[in-house]
């Protein structure tokens, strides 16, 4: 072996070996990259965010839960209109206290999970997220816009998001990320105020404010009567969002809404999302996670990127 | 994808018949105007208009009537119970797997108004020349259904057997021993049942002891009947009852850390059966 090759084992081999310093010291924290189980979807046991981490998800994001059991809307809380869902469920949950039983399993099982809370006051997220955050998740999801219930308006008003926001990183060292409404009428100025808080990521979007009528029975389908549609049809409103709030915004931006293909999740890097949510689309199978990770994989090698990091908000804009 | 479908084509029917089966047990009939087809075990999501919307089985389909069976327990069947002729309803569906009617000689054991799946899949078996033994359980006779319907049931292959926990009918005890009686006297190659579910975890157990595999309808709370919203989900494997379920085999069951001993409530919070 020559100089030169042995220069090169050594300097791989010193690579490697800060890699994996570096890795071990990263420890719990997640990585905002991948494909992760949107809230509201399956994340009610421990159990199936298991098997869905089991199927390919990068991280969970748990259903939103709050200070004490909420029993939501009555039925129907899923209504279906063209291509898309509409959901009005009404955050249904146990309480955080009764949810930390679902936690202890996942922390068990080392999995990568984002707890999603919600909370009618400031002083609520405070006593929440701190509560939370002992109980092991990687970081927390902030529902700032559940389309349904009384809390929708917070993500409508910079300074009601600026105040949440800014409650939950007092009480909190992990991560927060504010989930975003689409129904905002200018919801970049809420994520600047999200931002300027000190938020450390954006989730664009929830639902979209929506409403199905039964023709027959002349009388909405919902028990809450409006809902949040999701599914394809909000896909390019999320598309927009992603790529209004990256241009905008210097923290990371989590695209979700409508992804249900490996060409949706491209779209949606190429417009500034950095890790990309998953919800409606597992109704057709658990395996949608990895089906769009093979089709990544491809599309990247095609293209010469090796990581979505390199495409991430290509598709240009102000802060290129 | 087809979210229609997937969500199991939702429609509006109107009631066309009501049953009286038992003092409180009714049976609505409907007619669907598209073809329907369900196996028996698969159930619909039932809309009763500003109540709710639940999981209901359906308990027969002929042509294009449709039947559900139901036991007024919470506010959705109640509501259900007092719907008359013309009223309408939302269905959507058929969810879920079904029962494999593949043996010889089965051995099918209802509990209470569990019998509404069983009911379609003891016509199946039948007319697959199936050996079936019918153990219909209650607590008391009057709450036996589709008694009169199975007793009127003339063929060569079909036995019924009723058991009532206080003796007004048929063997006096639960139906596990009944079970286990025509067990000792029959040779069976298939257990099927629904009902309540310790009566069910009970002839899990049964079924492994005499080594005959068992297939069994389970009940959770369920708000999509279709895989979004994890309410139905089972410890520690993470299945789904509306997708995965309703139905499972003895293997699936024995895995389960929950069956036969809790189950989560509408918000996600466990109670002990």
């Amino acid at each position: 072996m020559d100089c030169l090759s042995i220069a090169i084992a050594n300097k791989c081999c010193q690579l490697a070996y800060y890699e994996a310093v570096f890795n071990s010291f990263q420890g719990d924290q997640l990585k905002i990259q991948g494909y992760w189980l949107a809230s509201g979807i399956l994340g009610v046991t421990a159990s199936t965010m298991l098997r869905v981490l089991d199927s390919g998800a990068d991280a969970v994001v748990t259903k939103s839960i709050g200070l004490i059991q909420r029993k939501g809307h009555s039925g129907p809380v899923l209504a279906v209109s063209h291509g898309g869902i509409i959901n009005a469920v009404g955050l249904t949950n146990p309480g955080i206290d009764t949810f930390e039983e679902e936690l202890k399993v996942l922390r068990k099982a080392k999995a990568p999970v984002v707890l999603s809370v919600f909370a009618d006051t400031p002083e609520q997220i405070s006593t929440i997220v701190e509560r939370g955050s002992k109980m092991g998740p990687r970081a927390i999801e902030l529902n700032l816009s559940c389309p349904h219930a009384e809390i929708s308006q917070i993500a409508h008003s910079p300074d009601l998001t600026s105040k949440y926001v800014s409650a939950a990183k007092e009480v909190t060292k992990l991560p927060v990320y504010a989930k975003l409404t689409p129904n905002a009428s200018d919801y970049v100025a809420v994520g600047k105020a999200a931002q300027d808080a000190g938020a450390d990521a954006i989730v664009a979007i929830n639902t979209v404010r929506a409403m199905k009528i039964d023709i027959q029975q002349m009388r909405p389908v919902l028990g809450n009567k409006v809902g949040g549609l999701s599914g394809p049809p909000i896909f390019p409103i999320a598309v927009r969002c992603v790529y209004d709030l990256y241009n905008a915004l210097s923290i990371p931006i989590i695209g979700v809404g409508g992804v249900s293909t490996w060409q949706d999740v491209i779209e949606m890097h190429l417009a500034g999302a950095s890790a990309i949510q998953i919800g409606t689309a597992v109704i057709e199978n658990l395996s949608v996670f990895s089906k769009i990770k093979e089709g990544v994989t491809a599309y990247l090698k095609e293209k010469g990127y090796r990581d979505t990091s390199e495409i991430t908000g290509l598709a240009g804009g102000l802060s290129q | 994808m087809n979210m229609e479908s997937m969500m199991g084509n939702p429609q509006s029917v109107k009631i066309s018949r009501v049953i009286q089966e038992t003092p409180i047990i009714r049976t609505l009939e409907f007619h669907i105007d598209t073809e329907f087809t369900f196996r028996p075990g698969q159930f619909l999501m039932v809309w009763i208009p500003e109540t709710d919307e639940i999981p209901m089985s359906i308990s027969l389909q002929e042509n294009s009537a449709l039947e559900l069976t139901i036991q007024p327990i919470g506010d959705a069947t109640q509501k259900m119970c007092s719907l008359s002729v013309d009223d309408w309803i939302g269905i959507r569906g058929p969810f879920g797997s079904s029962f494999d009617a593949t043996c010889e000689s089965a051995l099918v054991i209802g509990g209470g108004v569990g019998m509404a799946p069983l009911r379609p899949l003891v016509y199946t078996l039948l007319k697959q020349n199936v050996e079936v033994v019918l153990l219909m359980a209650a607590k008391t006779q009057t709450e036996l259904v589709f008694r009169k319907e199975f007793t009127k049931l003339t063929s060569s292959s079909f036995t019924l057997e009723i058991a009532t926990d206080d003796g007004s009918l048929g063997f006096k005890g639960l139906a596990t021993e009944a079970a286990n009686h025509l067990m000792a006297n029959h040779v069976f190659d298939m257990m099927y049942t629904c009902g309540p579910e310790p009566m069910m975890a009970a002839l899990h157990k049964l079924s492994l002891k005499n080594k005959i595999p068992l297939q069994a309808s389970l009940e959770r709370f369920m708000k999509c009947g279709c895989g979004l919203c994890g309410t139905c989900s089972m410890d520690p494997t993470g299945h789904l009852v509306c997708v995965d379920g309703p139905v499972f085999t003895g293997e699936q069951l024995s895995k389960f850390t929950d069956f036969g001993k809790y189950h989560r409530d509408a918000v996600g919070i466990k109670k002990v059966f």
